[in-house]
């Protein structure tokens, strides 16, 4: 019997799954590794450890789920998140800890290009919003703050390109990562020139570029033996996780939009041309030639909820933080729709889509002498789903969003897919796998080996949940207080960049 | 409450008890100059507030203390009031000689009933400790008080008795301050405090036992936490890291397989090979062949 194995680099764990032709899971198992914090700003991994855990990881897999069972490896699939920058010399040794999606230490590199003449160039070209998360920006910032080791680069890669280093020796990278590099010419599929001159950088010094279902190469000998993996097993160069989310979520081609909320957010559609958003709020993520992921990430999501449960949560009868949670979404749901008059801008963390501003700051609007603990519990999950709309309001602009669907652990809640499906008025279906990302990396192998004709029927084969349909009631009124949500919003500008230069 | 002041060598109620430094209680009436100036301590310090309010300064940085704090401060430390006054109020206090090991490692001593592994976790938790301030910790007040009756009494069995109570002091504070280190119910926060501690100190034999206890936790809970969290047991988790570590110096030339097994906490460069091998397929040498270039 033959099965598929997909790897996942995620944020902060590895996740392998396997699963057998048909797509059923045969074994799944994850491995943690830890997200350095030595400044403010900065946020870095260990390439040589995510390498290990993966390995690890990946070796008990298999000596626990598919060699004693005498299944035999067909491909194995990789995906990981997206921005991850790692400088290697030219023996591609590691010059220092990768920088993760969330380092934000190019933001003053941001600011500069967002003013310049050439973003509307880059945008045109690459697709990808300008923010201190982009690559290109990264290696900007190292080429003027750490000089040295910029000298000393061979190569710029991504964590998944190290990691396909590391088990075969290839330095490539494929379309969609690329992309989010922000020096991916989307309409030429090649490194876009004037990105690479603002990094400093020639061609070179990157990865080679290949399609998504590419080889990765031979797994070396000492791998091989040490995983008890044939010579001949594929290994896809693959994707990322939110291209992936979004194949797994059987969204493809269609005018349905996926909205993922885990700690994070995006919402996400899949076309054939780009987006072209005048004001480059928009991501456009190749896929293959003729077919891109458009839409808008968040950093708004299960993250924000969950800090509120652990400042103004109930420990006293709950066992941790889970049961918390819990609790509080029992009590928002007796408060009635709207929180009576509560808003909340869920800016915790600065926000990225649709206003792209890393200054923004949270806050609470309207309260009264009347409001009580439940209602800012409600206001705090609404203000969350608000900001998930302004994503899809964003998009209608360019696509005529006609149904949704979900997936992520918060989003998948009953109480946020019924509040989802009134803010947008629209049907939503509810994924019925957790594990979206590895579900599109199977599809994606599938596809390859020929289960599949393409990644449309692939996407089709997604059965979907249960369906939550619209109250009419309850999108007016949310109606009503989102118009103040992005006025509010839009007015605070100044206040979010004096407030944020004081803390 | 009596007040006393023993101190070794000088009291010949200590003399049963070599590794008790100093065992007071005072109840202070009066402010007096130089009464309580800074000083350099020798073992490991225990102050219980009784009563009153005391602003001591503790290895540079102020403290304000109240009733049911206890203060601990570790050998070498220097501790006391800036202006060298001890403010009103009422102190129990004990110091307890502590042995350190040829590696380094403090523990109480051959006095104590703790097992080896229990005194390298007390030992390790002490001198980890950032803050040395417990609050609300009256067991420990408690404590010094029994200790104190038995020292004045001499009943059958005392010596026995004192030197389990010390050792149920240290179980106390030790337990009272991974507590008060990890944040309740935040259990990645907890886990990265972990985990920088066990990079600082990599070359360290950590046990479960010390891990668990630095998270504040029983090891059945914390196996069953860490597994939960990471996908690996503890031990597994900490092999990561040291592999981890010991790749990006193999990937320099400059320093020997044995050294790089031993700094980064493998029992032996054997150990190292063997553990290194099962997960890579390489053994050090041959990866280290593999990853070096010749210039």
């Amino acid at each position: 019997m033959k099965c598929i194995i997909t790897i996942e680099l995620g944020t902060n764990a590895v996740r392998i799954f396997a699963f057998d032709l048909n797509g059923i899971v045969i074994g799944s198992m994850k491995g943690f590794y830890p997200t350095f914090h030595s400044q403010p700003d900065y946020s870095e991994q260990d390439p040589e450890q995510i390498f290990i855990t993966m390995l690890y990881v990946l070796k008990n897999l298999l000596n626990e789920k598919i060699h004693p069972k005498k299944y035999k490896v067909a491909s194995i699939c990789f995906s990981s998140s997206m921005h991850s920058m790692l400088a290697v010399d030219k023996h591609g040794v590691p010059l220092s800890n990768a920088f993760t999606w969330a380092d934000n230490r190019a933001k003053n590199e941001a600011k500069e290009i967002r003013g310049s003449a050439l973003a509307d160039a880059i945008y045109d070209s690459t697709g990808t919003p300008l923010h201190p998360m982009s690559p290109m920006l990264k290696i900007a910032w190292m080429k003027k703050n750490d000089a040295a080791t910029f000298k000393q680069a061979g190569k710029f890669l991504s964590i998944k390109s190290y990691v396909i280093y590391q088990l075969t020796g290839e330095y490539l990278i494929d379309y969609s990562l690329a992309c989010a590099t922000g020096m991916l010419n989307i309409h030429k599929i090649a490194w876009e020139k004037q990105a690479l001159d603002f990094a400093g950088i020639t061609p070179d010094k990157l990865p080679q570029l290949v399609p998504v279902f590419a080889s990765a190469g031979t797994l070396k000998k000492a791998y091989q033996n040490s995983l008890g993996l044939k010579e001949e097993i594929k290994i896809l160069v693959g994707s990322s996780d939110g291209c992936m989310a979004t194949l797994g979520a059987g969204i493809w081609n269609s005018n349905k939009a996926t909205i993922t909320i885990e700690d994070s957010s995006a919402v996400r559609v899949v076309g054939n041309k780009m987006l072209h958003d005048e004001k480059k709020r928009v991501f456009n993520y190749l896929i293959t030639e003729d077919c891109f992921v458009s839409g808008g990430p968040s950093n708004s999501g299960g993250g924000i909820f969950e800090w509120f449960a652990k400042q103004f949560g109930d420990f006293t009868t709950a066992y941790d933080i889970e049961s918390c949670m819990n609790n509080l979404l029992q009590e928002a749901t007796k408060v009635a729709t709207g929180s009576e008059g509560i808003l909340f801008l869920p800016y915790l963390l600065g926000e990225r889509a649709p206003i792209w501003n890393p200054d923004a700051r949270a806050m609470y609007f309207g309260i009264n002498i009347k409001h009580e603990r439940q209602h800012f519990i409600r206001a705090t999950i609404e203000g969350i789903l608000y900001e998930i709309y302004s994503i899809g309001k964003m998009l209608n602009e360019h696509r005529n969003i006609s149904s949704l669907s979900v997936n992520g652990s918060f989003a998948t809640i009953p109480f946020c897919a019924q509040i989802i499906s009134d803010m947008f008025n629209k049907p939503v279906d509810v994924t019925k796998n957790a594990n979206s990302v590895s579900i599109g990396a199977f599809l994606l192998a599938a596809t390859d080996m020929g289960i599949f004709k393409s990644l449309d029927e692939a996407a089709s084969q997604i059965e979907v949940g249960e369906r939550y349909s619209p109250a009419e009631n309850n999108h007016k009124i949310y109606m009503k207080y989102f118009e103040i949500f992005e006025s509010l919003t839009n007015k605070l500008g100044d206040e979010f960049e004096k407030i944020a230069a004081l803390q | 409450m009596l007040q006393f002041l023993y101190q070794q060598g000088a009291a010949s109620n200590l003399s049963l008890f070599p590794h008790i430094l100093e065992l007071g209680a005072k109840k202070n009436a009066s402010i007096q100059l130089q009464s309580f100036p800074e000083q350099v301590v020798e073992g490991v310090c225990i102050y219980f507030i009784n009563e009153g309010r005391f602003e001591w300064k503790i290895t540079e940085q102020p403290h304000v203390l109240f009733p049911g704090d206890v203060v601990l401060i570790l050998p070498g430390q220097k501790f006391g009031n800036e202006k060298g006054i001890l403010d009103l109020g009422c102190i129990t206090w004990m110091q307890v000689k502590f042995q350190k090991l040829e590696s380094g490692e403090l523990v109480p001593g051959k006095w104590s009933g703790l097992s080896d592994h229990e005194s390298m976790a007390v030992g390790k938790l002490l001198t980890l400790n950032s803050n040395p301030v417990l609050s609300k910790l009256n067991d420990a007040g408690r404590i010094l008080h029994s200790i104190a009756y038995e020292i004045h009494h001499h009943e059958l069995g005392f010596v026995t008795r004192i030197n389990q109570m010390i050792d149920e002091l240290l179980i106390t504070i030790t337990r009272q301050l991974t507590k008060q280190n990890n944040p309740p119910r935040d259990f990645p926060k907890v886990f990265m405090n972990l985990e920088a501690s066990l990079r600082k100190d990599l070359s360290h034999q950590w046990s479960v036992e010390e891990m668990a206890a630095i998270a504040g936790m029983g090891t059945t809970l914390f196996n069953e936490r860490v597994k939960n969290f990471t996908g690996f047991t503890p031990i597994n988790y900490l092999i990561n890291i040291r592999i981890s570590e010991a790749i990006k110096l193999l990937k320099k030339k400059d320093v020997s397989i044995t050294d790089i097994a031993l700094d980064t906490g493998f029992y032996s460069s054997q150990h190292f090979s063997t553990t290194f091998k099962k997960l890579t397929g390489y053994t050090p040498g041959e990866f280290r062949k593999n990853n070096s270039y010749h210039e």
